[in-house]
């Protein structure tokens, strides 16, 4: 049996840590890194060339010790490779997997779709009350009456 | 639907969106048999997804595209440089739904701002006098709110900043509109649920469209044939040079030929001058209708340019109807502040994954995590003003680029005028300066997104030299070839397209039955 090519758990890892570096959102757990991880995966299957982009990008982190760097130390590390294939081929399709995640909205306070539920006219659309309430008829209107 | 032979000389619209759908139900209604190609497919208001990315992928215009000059689109999105739709009803199914008119020294521009250099103003050949009766028109078939007895959509939570930080930096002209969606029931269409989805279409119809009034409107009178997924490549012509016939592919790439007695070009500012330059022959070959040498050029965009500020407080800014909420104050020309032509601003909102990506494209790190982190504090607006027309700002046919039947792409050239340049930076200062009124803790300049607004490329002129079209939008060369979308203006304004694109084809279709009537055609 030939020796398998792919990503492996040590790699998904490192793929994850590097996730959290590019966006570090405090209250994330570790399971949305990994799942955005699995996300960028999933997109480099789309051809031979994407998948080495990644895999050879993955090794390169281990080779650097990406894994034992401070958050800072991390952080100027990805400074150096901004720009290159494999950083595009991680913040391009993790970017869109990581704000898409169902997970993130609650977190982040998004509700998502909303029509299904009467839209927001009943649900709070206009329910900011620490400002006064605007006018909402144009100026020449409000002179008129 | 009626079945109209491809051998019958008809018209034939080319796109079925502001423009072409208006040009179908006007040009029906007075008798004119029509065949309606769009070049998408037929998605209904059940169809559409309350997902950006998901609805992205299901509505936008996604074939090739090319991008040139020094805009950050060409940097940033490359292959994308218009967010567009590619479906029956064409951008009318996604737009936001802002109805400003231009001002009379809109339709002026060269004279009112004098000669700029590197800008090719000129005056349109039409006034706001002659425009009056049809953007009445055009404000009756839109329903938008404070116009003509309609009602005042409510303040949503994303307008309650903006109009208090509008209020306390001293504006007067702040609204919740005009805006083309229903507060309450018209036209035969329900009321707004505020469920604030329009980019990704309005599944509850209450929002105008081409898709829920003139298209099956054109259709019911019995002389409208509507095509989807058949997509214009080639206008040809006889011997005097007169447009006869439009070729086009259905979505199996089998190539199609419709008989036509006039064309209407509405494909949108950068596929229909694409289609006049794919249409080269020997009688035309810089393209059809190019003697002037103008067809892609004096490209428009609008300035553009958004702020997103973060609050103490929640905001909930997706919640409720996206747009309605516009400040006319900076819209007056006012050279003083060191530009010509003017702005509005108007509310925006983007979910956390358009967020994500347009913020500030190609930012990672903790600041912009701050600003993710602050999304529900969040409240945003957008910026659309006059840009310059530029004679470089050009559609031309890619060199290298291909479409999947083989045919070259549009590459979209675009550079800002300093004039624009100065335009944005004065009005983020002028965004910061009412978000920090309105209480806020952090503001963010978000660049111009990929274009929306799509503006001039085949202008109208008085003179033939000047530009593609005359006064009527018919093509200076071709008598019987006319041109019904925002690729006809002449200059940008500063307001949102659509109620203009939509008054200029009723006073079109007008002038098209008249003539046909009268044997001119």
């Amino acid at each position: 049996m030939p020796e398998s090519t792919e990503t492996n758990t040590e790699e998904r890892k490192m793929l994850s840590e590097m996730l959290r570096v590019l966006y570090p959102h405090k209250s994330f757990g570790t399971e949305i890194y990994q799942k955005t991880a699995e996300a960028v995966i999933g997109a480099s299957e789309a051809s031979p060339a994407q998948k080495l982009t990644l895999q050879t990008g993955i090794r390169e982190l281990g080779i650097a010790g990406f894994d034992k760097m401070d958050p800072r130390e991390a952080t100027n590390y990805l400074k150096s490779i901004e720009g290159n294939a494999f950083f595009a081929a991680v913040t391009g399709p993790g970017l869109v997997a990581l704000y898409s995640n169902h997970d993130v909205w609650n977190l982040l306070g998004y509700e998502g779709a909303s029509h299904h539920l009467g839209g927001y006219v009943n649900r709070g659309f206009d329910d900011l009350d620490w400002l006064p309430e605007p006018r909402i008829t144009e100026y020449e209107e409000t002179q008129k009456s | 639907m009626k079945k109209i032979e491809n051998s019958e000389e008809v018209v034939v619209i080319v796109g079925s969106g502001a423009g072409g759908g208006t040009m179908a139900y006007e040009l029906t209604k007075a008798g004119i048999p029509c065949v309606l190609l769009e070049a998408g497919p037929h998605l209904t208001n059940e169809d559409y997804v309350n997902d950006e990315w998901e609805a992205f992928g299901q509505m936008a215009w996604l074939d090739g595209r090319a991008t040139s000059g020094s805009w950050r689109v060409a940097k940033d999105f490359p292959d994308l440089p218009a967010w567009i739709v590619k479906a029956v009803g064409g951008t009318t199914t996604h737009w936001a739904g802002a109805t400003p008119r231009f001002k009379d020294y809109e339709f002026k521009a060269l004279s009112t701002y004098g000669k700029l250099e590197g800008a090719s103003l000129l005056d349109w050949p039409i006034s706001l006098e002659e425009m009056e009766p049809y953007y009445d028109k055009a404000e009756k078939a839109l329903g938008s709110t404070h116009r003509h007895g309609r009602p005042p959509l409510p303040a949503n939570n994303n307008y309650k900043v903006f109009a208090n930080g509008a209020e306390r930096v001293g504006y007067k002209f702040y609204a919740t509109g005009p805006y083309a969606t229903n507060a309450e029931p018209y036209d035969g269409r329900p009321a707004s649920v505020q469920d604030g989805f329009n980019f990704q279409g309005d599944k509850q119809k209450s929002k105008w469209s081409t898709l829920v009034r003139e298209i099956p409107r054109a259709i019911e009178t019995g002389l409208c044939e509507l095509r989807a997924d058949s997509h214009a490549v080639q206008i040809t012509h006889d011997s005097s040079g007169k447009a006869d016939a439009v070729l086009y592919l259905d979505a199996e790439g089998n190539l199609h030929r419709q008989a036509a007695k006039v064309v209407c070009v509405a494909g949108n500012s950068i596929e229909s001058p694409r289609l006049l330059l794919l249409s080269a022959s020997s009688m035309f070959p810089d393209g059809l209708a190019n003697s002037s040498g103008e067809v892609g050029c004096n490209y428009m965009r609008h300035l553009t340019g958004s702020m997103y500020a973060r609050f103490e407080k929640p905001v909930h800014m997706y919640r409720g109807e996206t747009m309605a909420g516009i400040i006319a104050d900076e819209q007056p020309h006012n050279p003083s502040r060191g530009f010509v032509g003017g702005y509005y601003m108007e509310t925006l909102a983007l979910g956390p994954s358009f967020l994500a990506s347009f913020v500030e494209p190609g930012a990672w790190g903790e600041d912009f995590t701050e600003m993710m982190d602050a999304y529900a504090n969040t409240a945003g607006m957008w910026i659309v003003g006059e840009d310059m027309p530029q004679t470089s700002n050009r559609i031309t046919l890619s060199d290298s680029s291909k479409d999947k039947w083989g045919l070259p792409v549009a590459n979209v050239n675009y550079d800002d005028h300093a004039n624009d340049v100065s335009m944005r930076t004065y009005a983020y200062e002028k965004a910061e300066a009412l978000y920090k009124a309105a209480g806020a803790i952090g503001t963010h300049r978000t660049p111009p997104y990929p274009s929306t607004h799509n503006l001039g490329s085949l202008r109208m002129s008085e003179l033939p030299k000047d530009g593609v079209l005359n006064r009527w939008g018919c093509a200076h060369d071709v008598k019987n070839l006319f041109v019904s979308d925002g690729s006809v203006m002449t200059t940008g304004g500063a307001a949102n397209p659509t109620l203009t694109i939509v008054a200029l084809a009723i006073r079109q279709a007008e002038y098209i039955a008249k003539s046909l009537n009268a044997g001119d055609l």
